[in-house]
């Protein structure tokens, strides 16, 4: 017997899996809840396509129901795993020609915001949102260089040494820029956190 | 320079997948026995996660959800699990209204809707996925092109081509039941696409599904004239 929906929101992401490892529909639907909104954000900004991002997440989260009992919580958060899923078959799609726009390499362009009001997030969904603007400031603060490279690997899916032929730069320069860039992202998560 | 130190610099690239499958097979092996290595990735996950999560947000489309739940429930029947009956958006799943394309998993209901949305007028019952569904239609002269589809005694409202809000309105939908107008409990936001969709309650004794444009966290009663107007048959 499927849990109820209001069980399944009170509990986390971790006691989720199981049951949807066990095929519970509304655990499933607790967990498309809860993030849905950022896969379909991380698909779009990747694939740069309404309809590919759509594509994009609805693969992820189908391929998490008819898997979700793998997930192994000593690799990090249900939600790291979820979102590194979506950011896998969205590069995938983007290598596959099926997204028809390029990805956007700067977060210059903050038209499209969150769309629901802020009094609608949860305390949890807040911390996110501070930990985002940090990342978003701290990727604004970084030299342009370094957070160039990170943005062409994480959201351009390329790789290193397609990076330093792209900007026509030694291997070596991408290693240390992105090194760089992503140290000082990290310090500025710890700093927040402090 | 000691064999840490060697790979110290491809870190950062391995945490953002950034490798090449060879370089990052090879730094895994090495890993294995390099606690050094094991201990900065992890330290560098968080910056990972924080870079998905710190993207613009976008709302996904509801119809993404309803395609998810048609076939989520429909592995979870095929897998013996019992479940609550599938409500009207997954019956109707995988519509995408506002190109009028649909996915395999619409099933009948959904094609009942799309010669609705043509044809504009009430199809009849017993289109949709075991329950009684009937679909009924704005007229033509209605600003916005709006579909309420009810089936099991509860209602649900599409709306396409609905143009960008500003961000301090949302749109709300009401019942008029027995000659009284009620608020539909749930707000609703327009898609990228112009798409919108909300569940309406119950249905019995209703005549008339209406959306309007209300300040944001809705209004008790309507504050402006109809966006959308579609009756229904009793």
């Amino acid at each position: 017997m499927a849990v109820k929906r209001e069980k399944a929101e009170r509990l986390a992401d971790e006691e989720l899996m199981p049951l949807i490892g066990a095929k519970d529909p509304e655990a499933f639907a607790v967990f498309y809840d809860r993030h849905g909104g950022v896969a379909y954000s991380l698909a779009y900004r990747i694939v740069g396509d309404p309809g590919a991002a759509e594509d994009v997440t609805q693969e992820a989260f189908i391929s998490v129901w008819r898997s979700g009992a793998r997930f192994d919580r000593a690799r990090g958060s249900v939600r790291s795993w979820m979102l590194s899923i979506v950011r896998n078959r969205a590069i995938d799609s983007l290598r596959a020609g099926a997204a028809s726009k390029a990805p956007k390499l700067t977060f210059d362009d903050d038209a499209v915001l969150e769309q629901r009001p802020a009094e609608e997030l949860t305390e949890e969904e807040a911390m996110r949102h501070e930990t985002a603007d940090e990342v978003r400031g701290a990727l604004g603060l970084l030299p342009g260089d370094q957070s160039k490279v990170i943005e062409l690997a994480y959201y351009g899916g390329f790789s290193q040494s397609e990076i330093a032929e792209m900007l026509g730069v030694p291997l070596g320069t991408v290693k240390g820029r992105m090194r760089l860039g992503m140290e000082k992202i990290r310090g500025e998560i710890a700093e927040g956190l402090a | 320079m000691s064999e840490h130190d060697r790979w110290s610099e491809d870190l950062a690239a391995y945490a953002l997948g950034a490798l090449d499958p060879e370089r990052a097979a090879e730094l895994e092996r090495h890993a294995e026995s390099c606690e050094r290595c094991r201990s900065e990735i992890r330290w560098l996950m968080p910056a990972v996660d924080a870079l998905a999560e710190a993207v613009p947000r976008q709302a996904p489309p509801p119809a993404l959800r309803q395609r998810l739940m048609a076939e989520v429930r429909a592995d979870a029947r095929a897998a013996g699990v019992e479940t609550a009956s599938g409500g009207l958006r997954e019956r109707l799943a995988g519509i995408r209204i506002g190109s009028l394309t649909w996915k395999p998993l619409a099933g009948l209901a959904a094609v009942v809707l799309v010669v609705a949305a043509i044809a504009g007028y009430e199809v009849g019952n017993g289109g949709g996925g075991g329950g009684n569904a009937s679909t009924y239609a704005s007229p033509p002269s209605s600003p916005i092109a709006a579909h309420v589809v009810s089936a099991d005694g509860s209602g649900e409202i599409h709306l396409a081509d609905v143009k960008p809000l500003p961000e301090n309105r949302v749109l709300e939908a009401w019942v008029r039941r027995d000659g009284e107008v009620e608020a539909v409990k749930a707000l609703f936001v327009p898609d990228r696409e112009g798409n919108a969709s909300t569940m309406l309650g119950s249905m019995r004794g209703v005549d008339l599904v209406m959306v309007t444009t209300e300040p944001a966290g809705g209004s008790k009663s309507p504050t402006g004239a109809p966006i959308a107007e579609v009756p229904i048959e009793q």
